[in-house]
């Protein structure tokens, strides 16, 4: 290719750009960008601004966004459905041959499936998905429980042998062993030997707690009120992890341990709270007596209907005295 | 997987007493937790098996108006012993009174006697919607739209009526049943015995001469079968004319789809599917045999794709005895000393918008009292509480005491409150209720899709916490 041709290819190129609005970092707030307008109904970032805001295309008008106004929830911090249209409306697939099947096949997962693509590529709002989701796994695995809800719940807080959320995170063994001050802070404040003992802790996200463990509290406290079950004090633990229940069993030797953790996050939720739970846990206690009910959030179980059905499984591991696979044998 | 081998079994039953044929089956319906060890269980049906499967016998009847009860009741005991079982095994199921059966004078009585009779908890079921979908699930109708996601349309004749069932995928999309059916015309030693209205209005209308006591015509009759193959189409395709009046029973066709396949069941459908039948034969002394080769022959029903069904002249029982009891949710809430319920009317509640909900409940409860208990006699019936959005709990315990204060404007007080929601929150809405009122005792499960004006019979609770629901579709609803 002559060099005459590059150079005049490489002007018209520069004009086009120079005459599109949107298209360069210093006109980001004047108008949609030209991809915007192809892709009605896909809101995308204009990475190149300072601030973070949306370019949305359907409108034809730009909306500012910034951190501080968009969430609505105690936290501040902004929803991802704010900030992307929900998937599940629009399949990726343009023109699929089955749509009403690709639709319900989109239906019965929370996988990225039937999202489509750009050629070999994942399309735009399926990465920024992807990339958004991800990032919340992170920031709930860093997040902290509000001390207001806490409070609320007459929650005190103790804390594990992680002195910090790096080393919680590099030794899972030090997650399992209370501090000797939760111990003592433990045998001055709480009901001996309780028959059903709660527990909360952030585990590995605090946002599982947040957005689940209210409504899953009430609703088993409740429970185990209508069942005449009764409860000893309730704490939280900070940086815990699955077994610290065993150390809580040696102090408080409670029949039952209920603990409500925030679970790993994964790409489809990261708000998602397990209850473990278990007859006398202490230490040693192997997995297997270990019983859990998990996926308690908006998207799985609901908070609500999990706590009224752990009220009914803490009345069956008292009524067999036993939990996890013990339990089933006995059942049987 | 927390897949338990040995599932709980639950043993059904089916009883289709048709215009000519009665016939049973006894199968065993398999129930397994299917989500993982650590989910909360979700039980389901995930084996069906048919143990055993009665001779087709002749529907007894004294007159043409009134079945021979103690007949039925005969062949069903007969039955029962010849499947080795007795009717306290059996744990769920549907009776089905189809076809003209239906219109005999004794027909409900019959029903009842059999429902109580033939075990703890086979529900009684009748009209002609319902006849239409539980023949679709029978003869693999429904299992073919929702494998394919095409449009297709199950025509189950009988010896007195076509009842046709329209699936799009899982979705039922309408219903109609016309008169058109095998026994509708009968003969014996070449003279015509039996004209059913129907078909003596439909002369009529052509002006066709046609009187019982006539000698047996083939072309007559064929003239008749062309004329109901004709209707058929029409309605296939959705409209009705003036010359298809007469064969219509309720309602014109209510699907709003264009259907793409067809199948054919009930006993006509034997003889359409049985290519070696000698075209000179009547064996059954009725226009039947005439009536399939026009089906067959037929240039217009060519249009639509003809899909082989998996059962034809049992499609109905087998529709009854497996395809009626669904599971509710695993999370429930019920007082077992409130179980079985039976013919309880479903009312729809939208609580979308839920910060309106206490004058929608109250609103809705009046307006079930109306509707089911007009003189306030004590009809219960149950709320659908749909499209509720992620609860908080203090939004169910506002939701339990709108309900509660709605539920006293009922009559008859000493009745269990019996809600269905929609979404996964049965077991902590009826622990509420409870916990908020001691009086009436509570039913609240959830995950059963009901429409409103449906009919909903609660069996005992399993020992898997599950109870068994048959809903009963009495008409369709777009």
């Amino acid at each position: 290719m002559d060099s005459a041709l590059i150079a005049h290819i490489t002007r018209l190129v520069l004009e086009k750009l120079e005459h599109h609005p949107g298209q360069s970092p210093s006109t980001a707030s004047a108008g949609p960008t030209a991809s915007s307008s192809d892709h009605k109904m896909v809101k995308i970032w204009d990475h190149l601004s300072d601030r973070p805001h949306i370019i949305n295309g359907a409108e034809r008008n730009e909306e500012r966004w910034s951190f501080r106004d968009v969430g609505s929830d105690n936290t501040g911090e902004p929803r991802v459905e704010d900030i992307l249209p929900p998937l599940e409306t629009k399949p990726g697939v343009d023109q699929p041959q089955h749509a009403d099947a690709l639709v319900a096949l989109r239906a019965s997962t929370p996988a990225r499936i039937g999202v489509g693509r750009a050629g070999p590529r994942p399309k735009t709002e399926t990465w920024l998905r992807f990339r958004l989701d991800h990032a919340a796994a992170v920031d709930a695995v860093y997040g902290e429980v509000l001390p207001e809800l806490l409070e609320k719940h007459n929650l005190f807080t103790v804390k594990t042998m992680a002195r910090s959320k790096d080393e919680y995170i590099r030794r899972p063994d030090l997650g399992r062993r209370l501090s000797e001050e939760a111990k003592r802070v433990l045998r001055e404040r709480c009901l001996f030997q309780p028959q059903v003992q709660i527990i909360v802790s952030d585990g590995l996200s605090a946002e599982a707690v947040i957005k689940n463990f209210e409504d899953t509290y009430l609703s088993l406290v409740q429970s185990l009120q209508q069942l005449g079950l009764k409860q000893g004090t309730p704490f939280f633990i900070e940086r815990g992890r699955v077994a610290v229940m065993d150390d809580v069993g040696e102090v408080l030797q409670p029949e039952v341990v209920v603990l409500l953790i925030g679970e790993r996050p994964g790409l489809v939720s990261a708000e998602s709270l397990s209850a473990y739970l278990c007859y006398k846990p202490r230490r040693g206690t192997v997995e297997a007596d270990r019983m859990v009910v998990s996926n308690i959030h908006k998207g799985g179980i609901p908070p609500v209907e999990a706590g009224a059905y752990l009220g009914q499984v803490v009345q069956k591991i008292l009524t067999y005295q036993a939990s996890g696979v013990a339990l089933v044998q006995k059942e049987h | 997987m927390n897949q338990q081998p040995d599932g709980e079994v639950l043993l059904s039953a089916g009883i289709d007493i048709g215009t000519s044929t009665t016939k049973m089956i006894f199968s065993r319906l398999t129930l397994v937790n299917t989500a993982g060890a650590t989910h909360v269980p979700r039980i389901e049906i995930v084996d069906k098996e048919i143990i055993y499967k009665s001779p087709i016998y002749r529907t007894p009847l004294k007159s043409d108006t009134v079945i021979d009860m103690d007949a039925v009741l005969s062949i069903v005991e007969q039955e029962y012993q010849k499947a080795g079982l007795k009717p306290e095994e059996i744990r769920t199921g549907a009776v089905i009174i189809t076809g003209e059966t239906a219109t005999k004078h004794n027909a409900q009585e019959l029903l009842h006697l059999l429902s109580e009779k033939a075990g703890q908890f086979v529900v009684a079921t009748a009209g002609p919607d319902l006849e239409g979908i539980i023949a679709a699930k029978g003869s693999g109708a429904y299992q073919y739209a929702l494998r394919t996601g095409k449009v297709v349309a199950n025509i189950d004749i009988g010896g007195g009526t076509a009842n046709i069932a329209v699936y799009k995928g899982k979705k039922l999309c309408g219903t109609c049943t016309l008169h058109i059916g095998g026994r509708l015309i009968r003969f014996e030693e070449g003279v015509i015995t039996h004209l059913s209205p129907p078909v003596v209005r439909l002369a009529q209308q052509h002006g066709w001469p046609l009187a019982r006591g006539d000698r047996f015509s083939q072309e007559r009759i064929r003239q008749v079968a062309r004329a109901m193959v004709s209707t058929l189409a029409n309605v296939l395709e959705g409209r009705v004319e003036e010359q298809d009046r007469p064969l219509l029973l309720g309602h014109p066709p209510d699907w709003q789809v264009d259907v793409e396949a067809i199948m054919f069941s009930g006993g006509v459908s034997e003889c359409i599917y049985r290519k070696e039948l000698d075209s000179n034969s009547t064996p059954y002394g009725d226009m039947g045999s005439i009536l399939a080769e026009e089906i067959a022959s037929s240039r217009q029903l060519k249009k639509w794709e003809w899909v082989t069904p998996t059962e034809t002249v049992r499609a109905t029982v087998l529709g009854a005895g497996t395809q009626t009891t669904e599971i509710s949710g695993a999370t429930i809430q019920v007082d077992e000393s409130a179980l079985p319920q039976k013919n309880i009317p479903v009312y729809h509640v939208d609580l979308a918008q839920l910060n309106e909900g206490e004058e929608t409940i109250r609103e809705a409860v009046k307006r079930a009292i109306q509707i089911y208990d007009p003189n306030r006699e004590g009809q219960n019936f149950a709320l659908y509480l749909a499209r509720l959005p992620l609860l908080s709990f203090s939004q169910v315990h506002d939701l339990a005491q709108w309900v509660v204060e709605a539920y006293r404007l009922q009559p008859n007080q000493a009745d269990p409150i019996i809600i269905i929601v929609e979404n996964d929150f049965a077991k902590v809405v009826g622990q509420t209720l409870k916990m908020i009122q001691e009086q009436r005792g509570v039913v609240c499960i959830d995950q059963i899709n009901v429409e409103h004006g449906d009919y909903v019979d609660i069996g005992h609770q399993l020992a898997s916490g599950v109870v068994p629901v048959v809903v009963k579709t009495l008409a369709f609803h777009s």
